[in-house]
């Protein structure tokens, strides 16, 4: 069994209007998943749905054998589940350290400084700027404040939305590595991305969605080599 | 002249802002405008009228004309105040945030509003209640500028609940996650932030506070049924002031309309007080309606 | 029996002005979303308009005209349109619960003038001998309750039918779209704030009637008739009758006015002497109730509104 089951789940913001329609997957840890597709295919709802900010209509989800489904979402990331939204994934008003330690606050006592100290380790960059609000933190400073605070609390399954959105390319790479990182630790990461290149670069499997229905799963290698995939689902992206 | 504006509108200002932090609280978390709030401050006032009463008459401390039964009443009214709001949050508010409508929850603030008021004024009657007739011993501080004791004394004690709910807030895990809740609540359940326990704290918080300042012009002026309902609109005018959602803010603005009420006496007569409140209110949120300190945008 | 018949008319006549407002509040709720909680300063001007217009010379307050009462009730209208312009161009850009704010805040200062300003309206005495329609009949009360219940509800389908066809109208229809979707009513070229401004003037206009109304059937006003009491008990009208609906609207109106009236009644009988006095806040009190178990159990009324919108709304009221 994986550490993350997701089954014929059917998901979205109002009853009747399904957006994801009937997806499945499985994830390991240490193991990366990319959700690839156009504008509009239910790669964001889906990451939703699997933290518990979308409602979910039918299927399962399943984390280390146990069901998420019943776990409100302020009591997922203690089950091991850590999400970073897409937009607003950090508290602007509060310092970096307090938007830290908000993170920690789920863990023991004890635990927190060093898991604290861990995800700066990571992330240097924050270790400077530990006082200043995070809403004046660049693009990029933002985007792992962000990612730290998912971390922190030493999630089993990390999904993001987009960690690479309105990032300038040299920081794209720079964040998608990180992941490889963290998921070396052995946390599985769940990652939708519009960024298919370099997306597929730090991913091992990879999934396209096309109207909330899976289209193609396989391998990231697999999927980077096939011309007819990508040119069918990703707008004639292809690796070199 | 200048001066006695200055220390009443300091006096009222720090009750208007004591009454005003639970409402940018509650409308900054629940983004509605909760027209109870100055019902509260009724509420408190009149249970420490009841517990002040039933602990009997003490001496009065030095030149107050209170002692310390009010003083205890005061605490245990803010107590009791505290689940005043809560309750009326278990039993309306929170039901009805489930329809997701805010306006429907403004409406509903405004009914438990005039019923909270015909409820005193059913149970006490609508005349003044006084916590002493004692008359209040008057100290010259400066020439031209005279205040009681009592007002001192309240003074002081509003300024050190304001700064314990200002430390409460900017130190406190309960204050980071209160933050985190009225910025970004999605967020925050992704943190790991229980939403359900931020919102209790907070209507426990801004109850106990809006009963002090209850309590406080009970104290200073008299306890009446309509006490609470002529505070409504100078509490919105100092939320908006200060910006919703900020508690410095609202202790701010609180003192901003305090003293252009006391300016405003000497001019326009003591009968505008609320409708100056209301000018004032008007001409911020015409002209930056994100408040002094930058809260939500209207 | 007469006694009976005629207190029926009064009530019945009472009730439809007090439907007339309704109707206005929900034209500004129901079909534009604003949020007016300013329901009383409109009617108190539309109140004293109608009084200064229609009553005899006096010296205790301004005008006298001694006009007819068809040109009072005209005025009243008019007076209350040109407030509702006037707070309406200034407030009508923010947000709701700001707007509720400041539309409470303008009524609260409206009656804080109408106490104040003692050579204009009379002080906290009011305005009394305002001349009642159909003062000839008086000393014959049913047929002088039936007439007057004859005039409200003629006025009442008058302002009814005049809101049914402007709501059907290619203009309600645009209101509705623009309480729905703003952003989207505003591409297809529609000015939202024209909009607005003009349901919310029309709208004052009716609850300025409403005021003229009850000022002529009672003969009487003073400022104390325009506290937020009167506000809520017409938003209580419109949330128990279902706000959307012009039916609903007076279905409402009627309802909990025989709610307070019988309450009132209810009361009397029930109170130990002293208490009597202290009746009215209770029945306050009561209709709170009403007003917070109706949202509960019923968000959409006795009524509601008919299925004739988008589905949006529909999804969002159930």
């Amino acid at each position: 069994m994986s550490l993350l089951e997701v089954r014929d789940l059917v998901a979205g913001y109002e009853p009747g209007l399904p957006i994801v329609r009937g997806v499945g997957f499985a994830l390991d840890a240490g193991e990366i998943l990319v959700l690839l597709g156009p504008n509009g295919a239910g790669k964001s709802t889906l990451a939703r749905a699997v933290a518990g900010l979308v409602p979910v209509a039918e299927g399962t989800v399943m984390l280390g054998g146990g069901s998420l489904l019943a776990v409100p979402a302020h009591r997922r990331i203690g089950a091991g589940l850590g999400f970073v939204p897409q937009s607003g994934n950090v508290f602007a008003a509060l310092t970096v350290a307090e938007n830290l330690a908000i993170a920690a606050a789920v863990l023991p006592r004890a635990a927190r400084a060093g898991r604290i100290a861990a995800a700066l380790a990571l992330f240097p960059d924050l270790a400077a700027a530990r006082g200043r609000a995070a809403g004046l933190l660049s693009g990029g400073q933002r985007q792992m404040l962000a990612i730290a605070r998912a971390l922190i609390p030493a999630p089993r399954v990390m999904a993001l939305d987009e960690p690479s959105a309105g990032l300038a390319p040299k920081l794209v790479g720079t964040v998608l590595a990180k992941l490889r990182e963290i998921a070396a630790g052995g946390v599985a990461v769940l990652l939708v991305e519009q960024n298919v290149r370099a997306a597929l670069a730090v991913a091992d499997r990879a999934m396209v969605l096309v109207e909330g229905r899976v289209a193609h799963a396989g391998t990231a290698a697999a999927l980077r080599d096939d011309p007819r995939v990508a040119a069918l689902y990703l707008g004639g992206v292809r690796a070199a | 002249m200048i001066g006695q504006i200055l220390i009443d509108g300091i006096t009222s200002g720090a009750m208007i802002g004591l009454g005003a932090i639970g409402l940018t609280l509650t409308c900054g978390l629940l983004r509605f405008a909760n027209f109870a709030q100055g019902e509260f401050a009724t509420w408190g006032a009149y249970f420490a009228l009841l517990i002040a009463g039933a602990l009997g008459g003490a001496a009065p401390l030095g030149p107050l004309t209170f002692g310390w039964p009010l003083l205890a009443a005061l605490l245990i009214s803010m107590g009791l105040t505290a689940l005043l709001a809560w309750s009326l949050d278990a039993v309306l508010f929170r039901r009805l945030r489930r329809h997701g409508n805010a306006i429907v929850l403004v409406i509903a603030s405004f009914g438990a509003s005039l019923a909270l008021r015909s409820a005193v004024e059913f149970l006490f009657g609508p005349e003044p209640y006084y916590y002493s007739r004692d008359i209040a011993m008057t100290l010259r501080l400066a020439p031209g500028m005279r205040a009681t004791a009592d007002q001192l004394v309240v003074l002081a004690l509003a300024l050190v609940l304001m700064l314990a709910m200002h430390l409460l807030l900017a130190r406190t895990p309960l204050g980071r996650a209160m933050r985190a809740v009225s910025e970004n609540p999605d967020l925050a359940r992704l943190a790991g932030i229980d939403a359900a326990r931020v919102v209790r704290a907070t209507w426990l918080l801004g109850g106990a506070l809006a009963a002090a300042a209850g309590v406080f012009l009970g104290v200073t002026v008299q306890v009446r049924p309509a006490m609470g309902f002529e505070l409504l609109l100078p509490l919105f005018a100092a939320a908006i002031l200060g910006g919703i959602g900020s508690v410095p803010g609202a202790m701010v603005g609180g003192l901003v309309i305090g003293i252009a009420e006391a300016a405003a006496v000497p001019l326009a007569g003591a009968q505008y007080r609320a409708a100056v409140a209301f000018v004032v209110m008007l001409a911020m949120l015409l002209v930056r309606p994100r408040g002094l300190f930058g809260g939500r945008a209207a | 029996m007469t006694g009976l018949l005629s207190y029926l008319c009064f009530f019945a006549t009472v009730a439809l002005s007090y439907g007339v407002a309704t109707l206005g509040l929900n034209l500004q709720w129901g079909s534009a979303g604003l949020f007016n909680v300013g329901v009383a300063g409109f009617a108190g001007v539309g109140a004293y308009a109608a009084a200064w217009i229609t009553a005899a010379p006096a010296a205790a307050h301004w005008g006298g005209f001694a006009a007819p009462i068809a040109l009072g009730w005209l005025g009243a209208m008019l007076a209350a349109a040109l407030v509702a312009a006037v707070i309406g161009a200034v407030t009508l850009r923010l947000r709701a619960d700001y707007l509720a704010i400041t539309t409470f805040g303008a009524a609260v200062t409206l009656q804080l003038l109408a106490l104040d300003l003692t050579a204009l309206t009379g002080g906290p005495f009011g305005i009394a001998f305002i001349p009642k329609p159909f003062e000839a009949l008086a000393d014959r009360p049913l047929a002088f309750g039936a007439a007057n219940l004859a005039l409200a509800a003629a006025v009442t389908a008058a302002a009814f039918l005049a809101l049914e066809r402007l709501t059907q109208s290619p203009w309600g229809r645009v209101l509705r779209a623009l309480r729905e979707d703003e952003a989207a009513a505003a591409s297809l070229g529609k000015a939202p704030a024209r909009f607005r401004l003009q349901a919310f003037v029309i709208g004052a206009a009716l609850i300025g009637l409403s005021g003229a109304m009850q000022a002529q059937f009672f003969g009487f006003i003073a400022p104390d008739n325009y506290l937020p009491v009167f506000t809520f008990q017409v938003w209580v009208m419109l949330v128990v009758g279902g706000a959307g609906n012009n039916r609903g609207a007076l279905l409402g109106a009627v309802a909990v006015w025989a709610l307070w009236t019988l309450s009132g009644t209810a009361l009397a009988l029930l109170l130990p002497g002293f208490w009597q006095a202290r009746g009215a806040a209770l029945r306050v009190v009561a209709i709170g109730v009403v007003l917070a178990a109706t949202l509960l159990a019923r968000p959409r009324g006795l009524i509601g509104e008919r299925a004739t919108v988008s589905r949006h709304v529909a999804q969002a009221g159930g």
